[in-house]
């Protein structure tokens, strides 16, 4: 029971995570983030009553209550203020950023697996699936040339991390860490920097980042 | 008593970030750092237990840190008041209160027995410095801030999974709670930590930390960064976080080192950072000769000096390490010293702002000053590592036992410091005696030059006559984290 809700979950956030690679929209983005954090926060109540751990109750509600619905509702504040409704330019095929998605969820369980040979099953399944998540989020990341979608690469890569901690065995700061993290989060999405690179800019593209090379050289 | 440091420059950073004036700023932020700096001095008296405990490596390390924070800060007395129309009142209190934060939480990073908490600090100064980059609010420096925020946010991610695994590869030895995150713990139960796991954790850490401390192919952020944020807090205060990122690659490396050597399924660490310091080396000896902005030109040879640190780690054995470590004190004083001497070159050539410190614009700086030139050539000669360089003593260290213990890889380490020695003596020359620009009048010397004297002298006299306490302490950290 324990193994079968905890690896349901993990592979509900693996899925959301691959479906974020081919997913051109802004808005539908979101939503699937939205869905990765809601089960985080599930899995974060599941392994707190399996393990039974207070901490992990804590993480659960700290990432349902800001990642599951505020960091959301922030993100789809900037699409609707900016008019970014249409479709996100992508700096690859889609069918190449799949391929190289199944390549490190591969890479990431012929890693993982091996290496764990003594620890809990559990725990290297669980480890395998965020190691995934967190290399996907980052494949994210390098393949969209739009700031808001790296940020939401960025975000996934973070919620892999937190599914990593909660699912280590008795792990100390894991409360603390996911609120780190927040931290973290809160400063890319608050907008300081999306609100400023729009002033100046008058897009979120970021591809005009070479520039200041050029003029250094 | 430990705690008073780190404390202190946090609370500090939330009186400075709400009132005041720049001037009085500033004043603020001189007085508080020199406190800090002595309170670095006053913690080895009283290291601390538990969570934040300094050993000898924190201890060093953090004094240095209060060291460069407080000439830092007393330098930057004279730029605030030649800068301040360029930023809002509201920024330069923002500006005032990141000092304070960065220096905190390097100092937490330092003295933290904790893996966690490291990781927590290094967080904490990865923010702060980003938004330090974004502050002249120009677009290249929100672009640069952007970029540093991006691959900073990438290496903290990386960083904390590899620290997980830490913790789970400790398991077997220590058993779940706080004791398998703590770095004294960790490094005496490392022979019976699971070394397949650890190896593991040990590439997540590297590429985690590797990207704070600007190894290639991680060192992207720098150069922007250095160029683009405001001059001294971006560039002679980032030395120390720099090391902080070295520091921690350290301890983890010996953790697998210790694994490794006594019959443990880690893999040896050596491979890993020889191939990174190596690679570092030859980027910068190849792209230092294309630079034209000083402050991009020195930002990549800070990333050659992280190179030369981490391929000392690489060869292993406590006199390599003493000469990394070494070469990393050293290279702090001597690059704080250098951004000094540039910050006040440029302002007397008319301004500080970003975008005055090519090459072109500063050249021919002895008819504009002579102290100031001599200095800035110093410093600028100092980071070659010919004698009488500090830099040459370590330097010489790190080769001597790669010829020993690695004899394969000194003839490229070699080949990368002349490629390096070489483009910076090449700009050398122009830059101190070559022809001013048209219209240019001496001008006098700041006071803030003597700093840069302080920097340079006590970088030979660590070099070449170490105090006992000091190579003590050295020679125990070296020889306990081989």
């Amino acid at each position: 029971m324990t193994y079968s809700l905890a690896h349901l979950m993990g592979g509900i956030l693996l899925l959301s995570t691959f479906l974020l690679l081919s997913q051109r929209r802004l808005a539908a983005m979101i939503t699937l983030y939205q869905l990765q954090a809601l089960t985080l926060a599930a899995a974060a109540f599941w392994q707190g009553y399996a393990q039974s751990e207070i901490n992990l109750y804590l993480t659960g509600i700290i990432t349902l209550a800001l990642k599951g619905l505020l960091l959301p509702l922030a993100l789809r504040e900037i699409v609707h203020r900016f008019n970014l409704r249409r479709a996100v330019e992508t700096a690859m095929p889609m069918a190449l950023a799949m391929l190289l998605g199944v390549g490190l969820i591969g890479i990431a369980v012929l890693v993982v697996l091996p290496s764990t040979m003594s620890a809990v099953s559990l725990t290297r399944e669980d480890l395998a699936i965020a190691l995934s998540v967190v290399l996907l989020g980052l494949l994210v990341m390098t393949t969209r040339r739009n700031a808001l979608a790296q940020i939401i690469g960025f975000l996934s890569t973070e919620n892999g991390l937190v599914l990593a901690a909660i699912g280590m065995p008795g792990m100390p700061f894991v409360a603390e860490f996911s609120v780190a993290l927040l931290v973290l989060l809160a400063f890319l999405v608050t907008g300081i920097f999306l609100l400023r690179i729009r002033e100046h800019f008058d897009t979120l593209d970021v591809t005009g980042i070479e520039d200041i090379e050029r003029r250094g050289r | 008593m430990i705690y008073a440091p780190i404390l202190l420059p946090f609370l500090a950073a939330i009186v400075l970030g709400l009132t005041g004036t720049p001037r009085q700023g500033v004043i603020a932020n001189a007085a508080l750092s020199g406190l800090v700096f002595l309170l670095t001095l006053a913690v080895f008296t009283a290291p601390g237990s538990g969570l934040i405990h300094a050993d000898a490596l924190g201890l060093l390390f953090g004094t240095l840190t209060g060291f460069i924070a407080f000439t830092t800060a007393l330098a930057n007395i004279n730029y605030v008041r030649g800068a301040e129309p360029r930023l809002t009142p509201q920024l330069w209190r923002l500006y005032h209160a990141l000092c304070q934060i960065i220096l905190g939480a390097t100092l937490l990073g330092l003295y933290a027995d904790n893996i966690g908490l490291l990781w927590a600090a290094v967080e904490i100064a990865t923010i702060a410095a980003t938004l330090a980059v974004s502050l002249p609010r120009t677009p290249s420096a929100l672009e640069a801030a952007w970029k540093y925020f991006i691959l900073g946010g990438v290496g903290i991610a990386l960083a904390l999974f590899g620290t997980m695994l830490v913790y789970l590869a400790a398991q077997p030895a220590l058993g779940p709670g706080l004791n398998a995150m703590s770095f004294t713990a960790l490094s005496t139960h490392a022979p019976w930590m699971d070394g397949s796991l650890l190896t593991l954790a040990f590439v997540f850490i590297l590429f985690g930390y590797g990207t704070k401390a600007a190894l290639v192919p991680l060192h992207g952020w720098l150069p922007d960064a250095y160029a683009e944020g405001p001059a001294p807090l971006t560039t002679a205060l980032s030395g120390p976080m720099l090391n902080l990122a070295l520091i921690a690659i350290l301890r983890f490396r010996h953790l697998l080192q210790a694994n490794h050597a006594s019959g443990g399924a880690a893999m040896a660490p050596g491979p890993f950072l020889l191939v990174l310091g190596l690679a570092s080396l030859f980027l910068v000896g190849f792209s230092l000769s294309r630079r034209r902005d000083a402050r991009r030109f020195f930002g990549f040879s800070s990333i050659e000096h992280s190179g030369i640190a981490i391929f000392a780690f690489g060869i292993g054995g406590p006199a390599a390490i003493f000469g990394g470590l070494l070469h990393m004190l050293l290279q702090t004083l001597i690059k704080s010293g250098l951004f000094i001497a540039l910050i006040r070159a440029a302002a007397l050539r008319g301004s500080t702002a970003p975008g005055n410190y090519s090459f072109a614009h500063l050249r021919g700086l002895i008819h504009s000053n002579k102290y100031t030139a001599w200095a800035l050539g110093g410093a600028i000669f100092a980071l070659t590592g010919l004698p009488p360089s500090g830099l040459f003593a370590s330097e010489f260290i790190i080769i001597s036992q790669t010829v020993q213990r690695n004899p394969w890889v000194s003839a490229p380490l070699a080949l990368g410091l002349l490629l390096c020695a070489v483009a910076i003596l090449r700009n050398l020359g122009p830059l101190i005696f070559g022809h001013a620009p048209p219209h240019t009048k001496p001008v006098k010397a700041a006071p803030e030059m003597h700093l840069v004297t302080l920097h340079l002298a006590l970088a030979v006299i660590l070099a070449f006559a170490m105090p006992a306490p000091v190579l003590n302490l050295l020679s125990s950290v070296a020889g306990a984290l081989q």
